[in-house]
């Protein structure tokens, strides 16, 4: 019997190319979609799931209260790892590490590669286990390192033993590998390529010794029988016993959250990436629901065609259950190969796919996982898109079909329209949600800095930068590659030191409010156009100003309605500072948000970026070979590594993008799948009403007339869906758009606009078929009854 | 006694009418008889036929197959019952598109959950008995009209029916077919298959044993 009903399948599939062609590609898109995005949301579940110890191991976030707000920071004091492992018991172990870059020489051969110092609790808490070394004897000499096997095969190649070598760093010190670890995957919150001991970093930096300073990442590790919220409260109480201070506190992030729920307000955690993770698995769902909708549609479309068989059938004998099975198992197959095809468009998607989503995904059908969950989709859909079929088609009544009475399709139809609606209202919802995601990208691309990007290269300052950037700076304008240059102790783009508790004549103090300070050269203002409104720079001169200040705007406002200019600010009782000039508002963080005020000291002492603001015009390999020749020349020891200001801005909506891009291939992906099967039901439809075209064309109907007879219907559901869809899509962005401080408005013409291009998809599919229809020679059609 | 009708009334709705298809009709058959229900169309010829072989219900009246009262069973017993004794040929042949002829005919001992070996020996004998063994891996679009009906003949008859009923069996074909499916039919009648048909032509019915007159849905004649 099953043999049978797969023959009859596999028969009827060849011998209804069309449809089956749309049926089983429509379904393969489908199947295809989900499994990317599936694939996606594997990989961002599994970050972490490298580090063993998932219930016992946390970081320690610091909480701290500005302008009545608390704010959850990702850095901590140097102390503060000891004193929990020491005072608070359930702590079993903890570490105070310290991220940074280093490059490592062997010979010719340099990488640059970032690690961590930290101590050798670390190897514990991230359970991470050694090839060469051991993690004991790891870290009994102070120049040890240990490193990742990637980086010894990189230095020494493979399979030569590291162990034991001298290796030469920044082209300064020297490391002694004391230990080679397995590697570690891309997935992690925190990476690392190599670790070495905290004390080596610590050297001569009194300020790692106080509670004044947070810069560190702290991760302890508990005791298996340590009850959570009992070490939590400890936790949180230790900075007031340690400082005294009562606006700041300490507190444990379980590994667990690390990665997908890491965004925090008033000091909580209140999701973060899940809600991608959840989102795009529910538009996952949803196209394959979109793609067994069309199944079922043409299914139920084509019944005219089956009726005859399912009437033989019962009159040969067939009872309902045995006429479901047979169509269940016709849709069984169609899934099966619908996952097949899927396969192989996996195969050549996936790497596109990757470059979107910046990420590593592999197929790796060979998992169990992977390939059991394929199964069941498989199963789902062929179910699912199969049973509303086959409970309609084996209700047919022999004698009425039989005799060609035409089968009452009054509920299928209107079940088949419901479906088209729900279909191309959610493909309604995706073009309107790409259109909304782009526009909110490029509103805030588009906002006001407050400085150039634009033209602008950030150099990591290295070596001898600081002490040449004089004939640095000649050599970059003389060579016209570059119009100035000026350091910056943090980036342009990001937050950097910031404090609070500054004081002013008048008698005014900040309290509460966060002040960022930058420590820059005197020509950092015209390097990157940030404008002066009041005042002056600071001049090139730089000791006469060592002691004066630039504010930003928001800043002079705090301090008075008046001209700030002159003001004394004093940091504490021995550091205060004349302010000489007023810039406007500047753009830094959060990018949707507002920005904290800004006082700018001038101190290129403690330059970490140097900023070049470039000609513009010159193409860029000569900019950068130019540049790196004059970096090479003063700088000898060390490789140029740059970074573009303007791309660096552009990598911050990273994750903004990433909706926006998958919006937009979901959006073409749905309105594909639904156009198969808009295309299908409107050629099924000419395929029924074909004596009736014939005899509408042989009464005197023009083909525009029959034309607009078949698409009318048609055009009817599509505008339905837009009404269906607009406050759908409304509500949705609304809530997405309320994550943003700076956001944009939702214009009602963008409804309108979606409406139209689905309206123009909708018309092109149906039209084809109706055209089609409506030129048939009448003779043709009605010579057939 | 094979079966026994006994003032069966079947009224469909039609709008808001009330439509009379058959009105009243006493019939009992023998087996071994072969009728012929003769008739105008809308005499109710077709739905006396669907409704014998239960593809179709009565709205009034007593219906009796084989000592057993049709009119009070549940459709999966009837289903049972006319699988077991009925075989029915139509007018279009009805054959599935996507089978073979072989396959075609096999379709009704796969619905009785007759045995693969058991299945392959009847199809080859009813192949060979109506002479279409070389055609048992043609589809149907292959085939004659006079081939298609004689494939459905097989299929009705594979099972062993003890009543075949023919719905206008002929009349898609030319008369020559038609000549040698009706004598086809008598040479199953002798060999004491049951055959109701219903048929327009005159010369068909009189290969009948028995020829019914119905007019708007009452027996005017026999």
């Amino acid at each position: 019997m099953i043999k049978n009903y797969i023959k009859i399948a596999f028969r009827s599939l060849l011998k209804n190319k069309g449809y089956s062609f749309l049926n089983i590609f429509g379904l393969a898109i489908g199947i295809t979609c989900a499994s990317l995005i599936f694939l996606w949301v594997e990989d961002e579940l599994s970050f972490n799931q490298v580090f063993e110890k998932q219930d016992e191991v946390y970081y320690v976030p610091t909480n701290q209260k500005y302008e009545g707000e608390w704010r959850t920071f990702y850095s901590t004091p140097g102390p503060l790892a000891k004193v929990l492992k020491d005072e608070v018991p359930g702590i079993v172990r903890a570490s105070t590490t310290k991220s940074e870059n280093l490059m490592f020489a062997v010979g010719d051969n340099t990488i640059s590669k970032r690690g961590m110092y930290s101590n050798s609790d670390i190897f514990e808490i991230f359970s991470l286990s050694f090839i060469e070394g051991n993690a004991k004897e790891a870290f009994k000499n102070p120049e040890a390192i240990v490193i990742t096997k990637e980086i010894a095969e990189q230095l020494y190649g493979k399979n030569t033993t590291a162990l034991g070598k001298v290796v030469k760093v920044n082209n300064e010190t020297s490391y002694l590998i004391s230990g080679v670890i397995e590697n570690i995957p891309d997935n992690v919150s925190f990476p690392f390529k190599w670790i070495a001991p905290f004390e080596r970093f610590a050297a001569n930096r009194e300020w790692t010794n106080e509670y004044g300073s947070n810069f560190a990442d702290t991760f302890v590790e508990l005791a298996p029988e340590a009850n959570f919220e009992t070490v939590d409260a400890l936790v949180r109480k230790k900075y007031l016993e340690e400082t005294g201070d009562d606006e700041t506190f300490a507190w444990l992030h379980t590994i667990k959250n690390w990665h997908l729920k890491s965004k925090f307000e008033g000091g909580k955690v209140v999701g973060g990436r899940i809600t991608y993770v959840r989102l795009f698995t529910v538009i996952a769902l949803i196209i394959l629901l979109i793609a067994c909708i069309n199944f079922m549609n043409l299914a139920t479309a084509r019944s005219e065609k089956r009726a005859n068989e399912v009437g033989v059938r019962k009159a040969m004998g067939s009872g309902r259950k045995r006429l479901m099975f047979q169509f269940i198992a016709e849709a069984l197959l169609m899934a099966t190969l619908a996952a097949i095809v899927s396969i192989v468009l996996l195969f050549v998607l996936l790497p596109q796919f990757n470059l979107i989503i910046d990420k590593t995904l592999v197929l790796g059908l060979s998992n169990p996982l992977h390939f059991s969950i394929l199964i069941i989709i498989t199963l789902v859909c062929g179910l699912f898109a199969g049973l509303y079929p086959a409970f309609y088609l084996s209700s047919f009544k022999p004698v009425e079909v039989l005799k060609g009475i035409k089968a009452t399709t009054g509920s299928a139809t209107f079940i088949r329209k419901g479906l088209v609606v729900g279909q191309f209202t959610i493909s309604i919802v995706f073009i309107i949600g790409t259109i909304l995601v782009y526009q909110q990208i490029q509103h805030v691309k588009n906002r006001d800095l407050g400085y150039n990007k634009e033209h602008l290269i950030q150099v990591d300052v290295t070596g001898d930068m600081v002490k040449n950037f004089d004939v640095i700076q000649q050599d970059l304008i003389n060579s016209g590659v570059a119009e100035s240059a000026a350091f910056n102790n943090s980036q342009l783009l990001s937050g950097g030191n910031n404090g609070s508790g500054l004081q002013w004549k008048g008698g005014t103090n900040t309290e509460d409010v966060l002040i960022s300070f930058r420590y820059v050269s005197p020509s950092f203002l015209k390097t990157t156009n940030i404008e002066l409104i009041e005042g002056r720079d600071f001049s090139a001169n730089s000791a006469i100003d060592s002691t004066h200040t630039i504010i930003t705007q928001s800043m002079a406002k705090l301090m008075g309605d008046d001209s700030a200019i002159g003001k004394i600010i004093r940091r504490d009782a021995e550091d205060s500072y004349q302010v000489i000039g007023v810039v406007k508002d500047f753009l830094y963080g959060n990018m949707y948000g507002t920005s904290d005020p800004v006082l700018f000291f001038n101190a290129p002492e403690h330059a970490r970026y140097l900023y070049i603001k470039t000609v513009a015009g010159i193409e860029t390999s000569t900019l950068l070979s130019k540049i790196e020749g004059i970096m090479k020349k003063n700088n000898p020891a060390f490789p140029f590594e740059y970074t573009f200001v303007d791309e660096a801005f552009n990598n911050k909506f990273k994750s903004e993008q990433l909706v926006g891009k998958l919006s937009q291939i979901f959006a073409i992906l749905a309105i594909l799948i639904s156009c198969l099967g808009l295309f299908g039901l409107a050629a099924y439809t000419a395929e029924q009403r074909r004596k009736e075209i014939g005899v509408r064309k042989v009464l005197g109907a023009s083909v525009p007339t029959i034309v607009k007879l078949l698409s009318k219907d048609f055009l009817k559901l599509v505008l339905i869906s837009i009404l269906v869809a607009a406050p759908i899509a409304w509500w949705l962005i609304s809530s997405w758009l309320d994550n943003y401080a700076y956001r944009i408005d939702i214009n009602w013409w963008i409804f309108v606009a979606a409406g139209i291009i689905a309206i123009i998809i909708a018309l092109v599919t149906v039209s084809f078929q109706a055209i089609k229809a409506a030129i048939t020679n009448p003779v043709d059609s009605l010579k057939t009854e | 006694m094979l079966l026994e009708l006994n003032n069966i009334s079947k009224t469909v709705k039609s709008g808001s009418k009330k439509v009379t298809l058959l009105d009243g009709i006493n019939l009992n058959v023998e087996e071994g008889e072969f009728i012929s229900l003769m008739g105008p169309s809308g005499s109710g010829k077709s739905t006396l036929l669907n409704g014998i072989g239960m593809l179709d219900t009565f709205t009034e009246g007593h219906y009796t197959f084989l000592d057993e009262p049709v009119h009070t069973m549940k459709e999966k017993q009837q289903s049972k019952l006319y699988k077991e004794y009925i075989g029915f040929v139509f007018q279009a042949y009805h054959l599935i598109d996507e089978l073979t002829v072989y396959e075609n005919i096999e379709t009704p001992l796969l619905y009785k959950n007759v045995k693969s070996s058991e299945r392959k020996a009847l199809v080859a004998d009813i192949l060979d008995r109506f002479n279409i063994v070389g055609k048992k891996d043609l589809f149907p679009s292959q085939l004659s009209g006079g081939q298609q009906q004689l494939v459905g003949i097989a299929r009705a008859l594979i099972t062993k029916p003890k009543l075949i009923l023919a719905d206008e069996p002929t009349g898609n074909l030319n008369s020559k077919q038609g000549i040698e499916i009706m004598e086809l039919f008598g040479e199953l009648n002798k060999e004491g298959v049951t055959i109701i048909q219903a048929t327009h032509s005159e010369s068909n019915a009189a290969f009948g044993s028995r020829i019914i007159n119905l007019l708007d849905g009452k027996i005017v004649s026999e």
